[in-house]
C-alpha cells in the first residue's frame, strides 16, 4: 500500500501534471464507488487474514484481532463477516445460512451484502459454494477441502460461565488449566443425571486449546472433527478470531464413562424430506414445528432438504403447504 | 444456483427498508437539510461524532438523519463508514493547553487562575417549555444579526487579553505547584494504544482505556459512574471537578516532506479533569490525584463520567471488575448490537436446550441424580444458566 510520504518522494510527484489530468482526476472521482471491493479497507482485510493464519497455526487459540465496525449489528455476525469479506476473492462462490436455512432474514441480508460489496456469485447449493458463511449450523452435506466454514460467534470464550475475570481465563488458557471446566461439567452430571451443555459445548481442540463451538448444536460437532474442510471462527464483539483446521481433532469433553449425546428425539422425522425415519436411513438436525399434542419436525437445513427430495430448496411456501408454517403475514404491507 | 428460492427473506426485507425510507422521507414537512441539523440539534450530532469516532459533522448529521434520530444507530452507521477507509496517518500529540477554549468552569475555586467563561449552556436556566408560538419566534430569530457559526474561524482574538481568555492555564498546573496532587508523571512516554486495532483487555494502559470512554456511550458511562457513586461495588468517591471545557482544538499532523507538525484542520472537543479526594490507606492521603476526560463535541455528561471513571480504575488497580466494565461493557454499538440480536431466529439452540431439558426428566437421569443427593434433578445451574441466555 502506497502512504502519503511514499506518494511525495515519488520523483514522478514533481513533475507537471499532464493536460488532461485534471479531467481524468474528475473522471475517476465521478465513476468511484463509495465503497470497495470487500468493503474493508486492504489494511483492515489484511490485519484479518493475519489473525486468521494465526489461528489455523494454533488450532482452538482465540486470536485478538482489531475487528472493525460492520455494516450489520455486533451479535449480527460481524466477526463472520469480517473473515469473509477478508478471505474472498472474485471466483468465489458464497453461500448463507443461519439456523441452517438461507432464505432468512438474516441470512438473506448478509448475502446481500456480501454480494453487493464484492459483487461474487452467491448460491444456496452447499456442494457448490467456496466459502459458507453459517450461524449456528453446520450444513449437513459433508464439505471438502475446497470449502471453508466460516462461523459466526456471539461468545468465543468457552470458560466464561465458569471464570469471569479476563485476566485469570488468559491463564487458564495458558496454562491449559482446565481443571474447574472439569468440575463443572462433573457437578452438572452428578447433579442433573444428565450433562446439560445445550449449543456451543466445549470441545478439546487438538489436544491443546478447550473452545467454544459456537452455539452450533452438539449434533454438528462430530463434523468438525477430522474434517477435511478449514473452520474459521469470528467473534466480532469481542473480537476475537479461532479456527479448526482441516483433519484436526474436536473432541467434546465428557467423561470416559458418559458417552457425548446429540440432540435425537425417539421417533422424529423430516415431515418434509423423511430424514430421520428407519426406512430413509439418513438423519439430520430436526427443528421442531410444536403444537401441543402432536408436533411435526423438519430439517433446519433446508438447502439439504429440498435437494433429498428433488426439488428445489424450501421456501416459506412449502412449509405452509404442509400445513406448517403461518400464512404469509402482511406486516411489510404499509398499514395506511 | 438456487438464489429464487432464497428470496423469501430477501423480499421481506426490501418491504422493510422501503416503508422506514418512505415514512421517513416523505410526509408535509419541508426536506431535513443536514445544516438545519447541525445548527439546530448541534448537541444531538456531538454524540453521534463522539460516539461514532470520526469527527465530520456533516456525515454524523446525515447519518442521524438516516437514522430517524437514532444516536446508536447514526453511530454505528459512521463508524462502519469509517472501517472503509485506511489510516494513512497519526495526527501528532496536541498540548491541551491550546484548547481555545468556548466555556471554561472550575468548579473548585471561585477565583481561579484564568477565567470562569460560561459560555453556552442551559447549566442555570429553569427547564420550562417554550411556549412562545413558532411564528413569533421564527420572526423574532430572523432580526437577529447571524451569530457568528461556532464552526467558522478561529475566534477573534485581536486582542492579547483575548488570547489569554480563549487558552486560560489550567487549575491541574497551580495544584501541582502547590503539591496537593500526586505525582502521575510517566517517564516511559509510551505510544497511545489504538484501540481501533488491537482490542483493549484488562491491564491495557491508560490510554486504552481513556480512547475507549472517549467513543463509549455516553449513557453506559453515567450509568456506570453512578453505579460507583452508590456504591454496590464499593467504590465511593469523593469528586470535585477542577476544569469543565469546551472548545476549539488544532489538529497537527507531521508534515511528509518537512516532518514539522502542520495543523490540518480543529475539532470541537469537551474536556474535564476531576479532582479526586485519596482516602485509601495505601494511598496518599495528603494529596489528590486527578481524572481526567475528553471527547469530541459538547458532551459534558461524558467527559465528566469519563474523568471520574478514569480515576477510579486508576485507584481500583485491577482489585475488582471495574477496568473489565469500562474496557469492555460501555461501548454503545457492542451492548445494542448485541441485545438487538437476541431478535434473531435462535430456533436452533432452543431446540437443543429444550432436548436437554427432555433429557434431564428421563428415568435413567433422575436415577442418577438421586442417586448423588436424594433429591430430584431440577435444581437451577446459576453457572450455566447466564451462559445459555447470551445464546
Amino acid at each position: 500500500m502506497t502512504t502519503l510520504a511514499d506518494l511525495i518522494d515519488d520523483p514522478a510527484f514533481d513533475r507537471e501534471p499532464p493536460p488532461d489530468a485534471l479531467s481524468r482526476l474528475h473522471g475517476l472521482v465521478e465513476d468511484h464507488d463509495p465503497y470497495e471491493f470487500g468493503f474493508l479497507d486492504e489494511y483492515s482485510k489484511r490485519e484479518v487474514r493475519r489473525a486468521v493464519l494465526t489461528a489455523v497455526a494454533v488450532p482452538g487459540y482465540q486470536v485478538p484481532f482489531g475487528s472493525r465496525e460492520m455494516p450489520v449489528a455486533r451479535g449480527w455476525g460481524s466477526g463472520g463477516l469480517q473473515i469473509t469479506l477478508g478471505i474472498v476473492g472474485t471466483d468465489d462462490v458464497v453461500k448463507v445460512i443461519d439456523q441452517g436455512e438461507d432464505a432468512g432474514v438474516n441470512a438473506a441480508n448478509l448475502r446481500r451484502l456480501i454480494q453487493d460489496v464484492t459483487d461474487v456469485e452467491v448460491t444456496t447449493d452447499a456442494r457448490e459454494a467456496t466459502i459458507v458463511q453459517t450461524r449456528h449450523r453446520v450444513p449437513e452435506e459433508p464439505l471438502g477441502p475446497d470449502q471453508t466454514l466460516v462461523l459466526q460467534v456471539p461468545v468465543p470464550e468457552p470458560l466464561r460461565g465458569i471464570e469471569k475475570d479476563q485476566r485469570e481465563l488468559r491463564r487458564m488458557h495458558g496454562e491449559a488449566d482446565y481443571a474447574r471446566m472439569w468440575v463443572s461439567l462433573y457437578e452438572d452430571y452428578v447433579r442433573n443425571g444428565v450433562i446439560t451443555r445445550t449449543t456451543g459445548y466445549p470441545c478439546m481442540i487438538g489436544g491443546r486449546y478447550v473452545m467454544a463451538t459456537t452455539p452450533i448444536p452438539r449434533w454438528d460437532i462430530p463434523k468438525l472433527h477430522q474434517a477435511r474442510f478449514l473452520s474459521l471462527f469470528g467473534a466480532g464483539r469481542e473480537k476475537r478470531i479461532y479456527a479448526v483446521p482441516p483433519h484436526t481433532d474436536v473432541e467434546p469433553l465428557t467423561f470416559d464413562d458418559v458417552p457425548f449425546e446429540v440432540e435425537r428425539t425417539e421417533g422424529a422425522f423430516c415431515a418434509l424430506c423423511g430424514a430421520g425415519s428407519p426406512a430413509s436411513g439418513v438423519e439430520s438436525f430436526l427443528i421442531e414445528v410444536p403444537s401441543a399434542d402432536h408436533s411435526r419436525w423438519v430439517c433446519s437445513d433446508t438447502d439439504w432438504c429440498s435437494r433429498r427430495r428433488g426439488g428445489e430448496a424450501v421456501t416459506h411456501t412449502d412449509l405452509v403447504e404442509a400445513g406448517m408454517g403461518d400464512e404469509p403475514d402482511d406486516e411489510s404491507e404499509d398499514e395506511a | 444456483m438456487g438464489y429464487v428460492a432464497a428470496k423469501g427473506g430477501l423480499e421481506a426485507i426490501r418491504a422493510a427498508e422501503e416503508l422506514v425510507r418512505r415514512r421517513r422521507n416523505s410526509g408535509t414537512s419541508p426536506w431535513l437539510e443536514t445544516s438545519q441539523l447541525t445548527e439546530r440539534l448541534r448537541l444531538a450530532v456531538d454524540r453521534v461524532i463522539g460516539e461514532g469516532g470520526l469527527w465530520a459533522p456533516d456525515l454524523a448529521a446525515r447519518a442521524f438523519r438516516q437514522a430517524e434520530g437514532d444516536v446508536i444507530e447514526a453511530s454505528h452507521l459512521v463508524r462502519s463508514y469509517r472501517s472503509t477507509l485506511p489510516r494513512l496517518a497519526y495526527s501528532e500529540p496536541v498540548d491541551m493547553d491550546h484548547l481555545e477554549v468556548l466555556r471554561r468552569i472550575v468548579p473548585a475555586y471561585r477565583n481561579p487562575p484564568g477565567p470562569q467563561l460560561l459560555g453556552r449552556t442551559l447549566d442555570y436556566t429553569g427547564r420550562l417549555i417554550d411556549f412562545t408560538p413558532d411564528d413569533v419566534a421564527q420572526a423574532a430569530a430572523n432580526c437577529e444579526a447571524p451569530t457568528e457559526a461556532e464552526e467558522g474561524p478561529a475566534a477573534d482574538a485581536d486582542t492579547a487579553s483575548d488570547d489569554a481568555a480563549r487558552r486560560p492555564g489550567r487549575l491541574y498546573r497551580m495544584l501541582r505547584d502547590l503539591d496537593l496532587v500526586v505525582d502521575r508523571t510517566n517517564p516511559d512516554d509510551p505510544e497511545p494504544y489504538d484501540i481501533t486495532r488491537q482490542p483493549a483487555r484488562p491491564g491495557a494502559p491508560r490510554s486504552a482505556r481513556l480512547s475507549t470512554m472517549a467513543r463509549a456511550e455516553t449513557g453506559a458511562l453515567v450509568q456506570l459512574w453512578y453505579r460507583n457513586i452508590l456504591g454496590p461495588d464499593n467504590h465511593l468517591h469523593e469528586i470535585t471537578l477542577g476544569e469543565v471545557r469546551h472548545g476549539h482544538l488544532p489538529v497537527p499532523v507531521a508534515h511528509p516532506r518537512t516532518g514539522r507538525p502542520v495543523a490540518i484542520g480543529r475539532v470541537r472537543v469537551t474536556e474535564v479533569e476531576a479532582i479526586e479526594d485519596l482516602d485509601g490507606i495505601d494511598e496518599d492521603g495528603s494529596r489528590f490525584d486527578v481524572g481526567y476526560g475528553l471527547c469530541f463535541g459538547h458532551n459534558e455528561r461524558k467527559a465528566i463520567a469519563m474523568a471520574n471513571l478514569d480515576i477510579s480504575v486508576h485507584r481500583d488497580r485491577g482489585r475488582s471488575a471495574l477496568e473489565q466494565s469500562v474496557l469492555q461493557t460501555t461501548d454503545g454499538l457492542d451492548a445494542s448490537g448485541f441485545l438487538e440480536h437476541l431478535k434473531l431466529p435462535h430456533y436452533v439452540t432452543f431446540r437443543s436446550m429444550v432436548e436437554r431439558k427432555m433429557a434431564r426428566r428421563s428415568d435413567e437421569a433422575r436415577g442418577r441424580a438421586q442417586a448423588v443427593h436424594g433429591l430430584g434433578g431440577d435444581e437451577p445451574d446459576p453457572e450455566l444458566n447466564n451462559e445459555e441466555l447470551c445464546r
